[in-house]
């Protein structure tokens, strides 16, 4: 009796599974892996160890050549943990999943996307042969291993593209939606390791499952977003990791906790704290500033930080128009990247810090010109031996460098020496492990200025003391210094003299001193230019209506000669 | 005099059709439409057919003189790529100017056909036409005047020669290495034959792909921060520089040069460069200081293995015959 129920009752329980998956397309169902394709392995494999096992290593376990130089380290296989998936957290992944990881990359670490080298066909065929890597679980176990795709939903409220080429901006998303999304952040705690502004700062002792230190995502540099797929500013991403967790990582799933619209509010929140760039699709970075323009300041310029004259917005002016009633002038932060120094003496292979954010102002009744200079660092260093520094670096003899001639990129050059603006410091009353504070920490700064001859040949200047840093911060994960130089000094020799209108060579090193950086250990920037731009000339209010009426004295003319003309023809004096 | 109309009309549709639906596959990033090539190839054809049809309808002239001018515009601002930087647009927009000038007076009938709207403006037989252009001329030139006025900066061009001409000789490691006669000591058999060997699964079994698994390991452990893991200079850390890596699938690159110039260019980095290559700003590091001699040569094989290019190579039978 009861068989024949069941057996009845079955295919109808298939309809009405298959055809509730048709009209409830967020309907969750359980599913087994998708078992490993035998026939793509032999290509799969060729395909691995050309191009992956240089990182991920032979057997998979994440220990190629190059793992230990990298930070965050390549994927370990062999326990079958992988951060990006739409299943539930500590559940293998679906194969489209790691279809689109090996697709796209994961920005912000070594893995680039392979979608532009490999076919299709190859990326299946790898991403089955890295499935054979696993060895502690299996992909072809359809009995024990459960797959339950996570529930998602779709964005609530339309957006803009905006007008980045390639890039979807999602720009006005309902400002409720994003406060309501700060109330999910603080309700569930996430500050305790993303901090209190999102940059990461929260917990400076996290270890991945295989006891390797890792740190929280820093939100307001969402082009790092490991599963972005390149689409940086796509809140799915924010819900994707809510709802799934990053297995091997701390970061555990929220789906119990957050509903599914909540989880849509916090993604809008943790995206508008993202700063909209225009960024390069092959490398995943905003594009570089080359040129950081210096304002032009009629009479003092603020000493503080915190001082209207020093707001600029984060977003690229061109992307994200500046709101009404915003009370900066300053157009905008200049965006310069850092790299490690892999390239003279102790090199640096994982620098903490790949950006900074540098703006400026000159004032010439005041005489002086004042560089903005301001990082995400997670957390400051607490050892004396090892303080957090910055220094801006200048040609030391600009006046002897002809055309685009420059002193070598790091500490300059036996023939040419440069001229270095240090800051070193430590946070006052500073630990790495307190929690988020709203007030931040005033820095205990120390400045000394350099000649460099190579970086093994730096020597401090004994002529007086020209830079001074006039205001610094270290608040939730970002550091800021002010710089302030006379713009002339009385040492023409080796002081770098800042001449209006000129094109000058500046580039900037970053020591992370937590992370044991030193000398010529850092992070550093190529050469790029300054200029202190002139004041807007007075020719501006009379020039154009002179213009203009002079125009209109063309067009007389034209209309009288051309009347002119046909008068002629009718005349018959012109044929 | 509908005839301009119905132009209109079938141009309309042409540049609608050919910006939305063909254009995309000239502009190499944009995947938006997946169409078969066939039909893109199709619609190409209309799109020329019908052009020729709008020019058969045989509109006004000036009509035809400034569809003719716009069209130049379009090519030069979308289709051409890569997008050409505003002053060359310039040129080339001069250029097709004169072109559609030699269009519109290709004989005196075609002249004063094209003439006759814009005098009629200037003399005011077409009253609103003349109001509209003579008081916007004169404000966009003071709109433009104003435009020129305001400082702005746009950082100096620099310019390098990417590939200089090498030394005669190079000094690594203490010993002198005439760059003419050198050739890597582990190219020890024919590249070709180990396209379907891979690095450390044939590590054992043969003495190349041994190298070739060395000089992979040098370079994900060195190299791969700039010239990429793709060996397309698109490395984590490629952006900051400038100039920037050198990408190595690019056949511009080791596909046109010795392997003695790279292992000169390898060795001695950025500061070994010539003035013209501006020494100070590549990021290259002088890998001497930080490899040994064999570890040079096996990565320099193994950035040929890996991206299938063969070194340039002098032939011999052709320089000492003849």
């Amino acid at each position: 009796m009861n068989k024949k129920i069941t057996r009845t009752f079955k295919p109808l329980a298939i309809l009405f599974a298959l055809l509730a998956g048709f009209y409830l397309p967020s309907a969750v169902f359980a599913a087994g892996p998708d078992v490993v394709k035998k026939d793509l392995l032999e290509l799969g494999k060729k395909t691995y160890f050309k191009r992956c096992v240089w990182c991920h290593g032979v057997k998979g376990g994440g220990d190629g050549p190059s793992a230990n130089r990298l930070f965050t380290r390549p994927r370990n296989f062999l326990q079958g943990t992988f951060k990006v998936r739409t299943t539930d957290s500590g559940e293998l992944p679906f194969e489209a999943d790691l279809i689109k990881t090996v697709k796209n990359g994961l920005p912000g670490s070594a893995m680039p996307p392979w979608g532009e080298v490999l076919s299709d066909q190859e990326i299946t065929a790898v991403v089955n042969f890295v499935k054979t890597l696993v060895e502690d679980r299996s992909f072809d176990d359809t009995e024990d291993e459960e797959l339950n795709p996570m529930e998602f939903g779709t964005m609530p409220w339309s957006t803009d593209v905006g007008n980045s080429s390639g890039q979807n901006l999602f720009l006005n998303v309902p400002q409720e939606a994003i406060d309501q999304g700060k109330e999910v952040f603080i309700k569930n705690k996430c500050f305790e390791c993303h901090g209190g502004e999102g940059r990461g700062d929260g917990n400076p002792t996290m270890k991945d499952d295989w006891g390797f230190p890792i740190v929280a995502a820093d939100w307001q540099q969402c082009w790092n977003f490991r599963g972005s797929r390149r689409q940086h500013y796509d809140p799915f991403n924010v819900v994707r990791t809510v709802s799934t967790g990053l297995n091997g990582t701390p970061m555990p799933n929220f789906k119990d906790e957050i509903t599914v619209d909540d989880r849509w509010k916090l993604a809008a929140f943790v995206n508008s704290l993202c700063p909209r760039k225009n960024i390069d699709k092959l490398t995943n970075k905003p594009i570089n500033d080359f040129l950081i323009s210096s304002m032009y300041t009629e009479g003092d310029i603020a000493r503080s930080i915190d001082d209207p004259m020093w707001d600029a917005p984060d977003d690229d002016p061109r992307l994200v128009p500046r709101g009404e009633g915003y009370p900066g002038t300053l157009n905008k932060k200049h965006y310069i990247a850092l790299a490690g120094q892999i390239t003279r003496g102790n090199r640096n292979f994982d620098p903490k810090v790949d950006n900074l954010w540098v703006s400026s102002r000159w004032s010439p009744s005041e005489g002086a010109v004042y560089y903005l200079v301001e990082y995400h660092l997670r957390f400051l260093s607490t050892d004396p031996e090892y303080p957090d520094a910055i220094a801006i670096q200048w040609p030391g003899k600009l006046q002897d460098l002809f055309g685009a001639e420059k002193p070598y990129f790091i500490f300059g050059d036996s023939k040419k020496p440069i001229d270095l603006w240090k800051a070193s410091f430590l946070a006052k009353d500073y630990n790495p492990t307190n929690p988020p504070s709203e007030t931040g920490y005033k820095l205990d700064v120390k400045v000394n200025e350099f000649i460099g001859n190579g970086f093994d040949a730096i020597k401090e200047k004994e002529t007086p003391a020209t830079v001074e840093i006039v205001d610094s911060i270290f608040k939730q994960g970002r550091v800021r210094l002010l710089f302030r130089r006379s713009l002339e000094t009385e040492n023409k020799e080796t002081d770098v003299q800042v001449f209006q209108e000129t094109f000058i060579p500046v580039s900037f090193f970053q020591w992370s001193g937590a992370d044991k950086e030193k000398d010529e250990h850092n992070a550093l920037s190529t050469w790029v230019y300054t200029i202190l731009e002139p004041p807007v000339p007075d020719s501006i209010y009379y020039m154009p209506p002179i213009m203009a009426v002079i125009f209109i004295g063309l067009e007389g003319w034209l209309v009288w000669m051309t009347k002119r003309t046909r008068k002629m023809y009718k005349e018959g004096k012109a044929r | 005099m509908n005839k301009t109309l119905i132009a209109t009309i079938i141009l309309a549709v042409v540049v609608g059709v050919f910006h939305f639906v063909l254009r995309p596959i000239f502009a190499i990033d944009d995947f938006s439409w997946v169409l078969n090539q066939y039909v893109y190839f199709l619609i190409l054809v209309l799109s020329i057919v019908a052009y020729n049809l709008i020019l058969k309808l045989r509109p006004a002239m000036a009509w035809r003189g400034g569809v003719v001018w716009l069209t130049g515009l379009y090519f030069y601002k979308f289709i051409l790529y890569p997008p050409v930087p505003w002053t060359l647009l310039i040129t080339y927009m001069m250029l097709w100017t004169i072109g559609t000038f030699l269009y519109v007076s290709q004989d005196e009938a075609t002249f004063k056909e094209f003439r006759a709207p814009l005098v009629k403006v200037v003399i005011g037989e077409y009253k609103f036409a003349r109001i509209v252009v003579f008081t916007m001329m004169p404000l966009l030139v003071g709109f433009a005047t104003y435009k020129s006025l305001i400082p702005k900066f746009e950082e100096p061009v620099e310019l390098r020669t990417v590939h200089p001409a090498p030394p005669a000789t190079t000094k690594v490691h203490g010993k002198t290495y005439p760059l003419e006669e050198i050739s890597n000591p582990f190219r020890v058999d024919e590249q070709d034959n180990y396209k379907d060997s891979f690095p450390f699964l044939d590590a054992d079994k043969s003495e190349y792909m041994k190298y070739v698994t060395e000089g992979g390991t040098v370079f994900f452990q060195n190299c791969h921060y700039c010239h990429g893991d793709q060996l397309n200079g698109l490395g984590m850390f490629s952006h900051v520089f400038n100039p920037t890596p050198a990408n190595f699938v690019d056949p511009g690159t080791i596909a046109m040069l010795q392997e003695s110039f790279l292992f000169w260019r390898v060795s001695k980095g950025g500061p070994g460069l010539p003035n013209e290559s501006t020494p100070w700003s590549s990021a290259m590091p002088p890998w001497e200081e930080h490899l040994t001699t064999d570890q040079i040569w096996k990565v320099i094989l193994f950035e040929y293995w890996y991206t299938g290019w063969h070194p340039r190579t002098f032939d011999e039978e052709s320089s000492v015959g003849e």
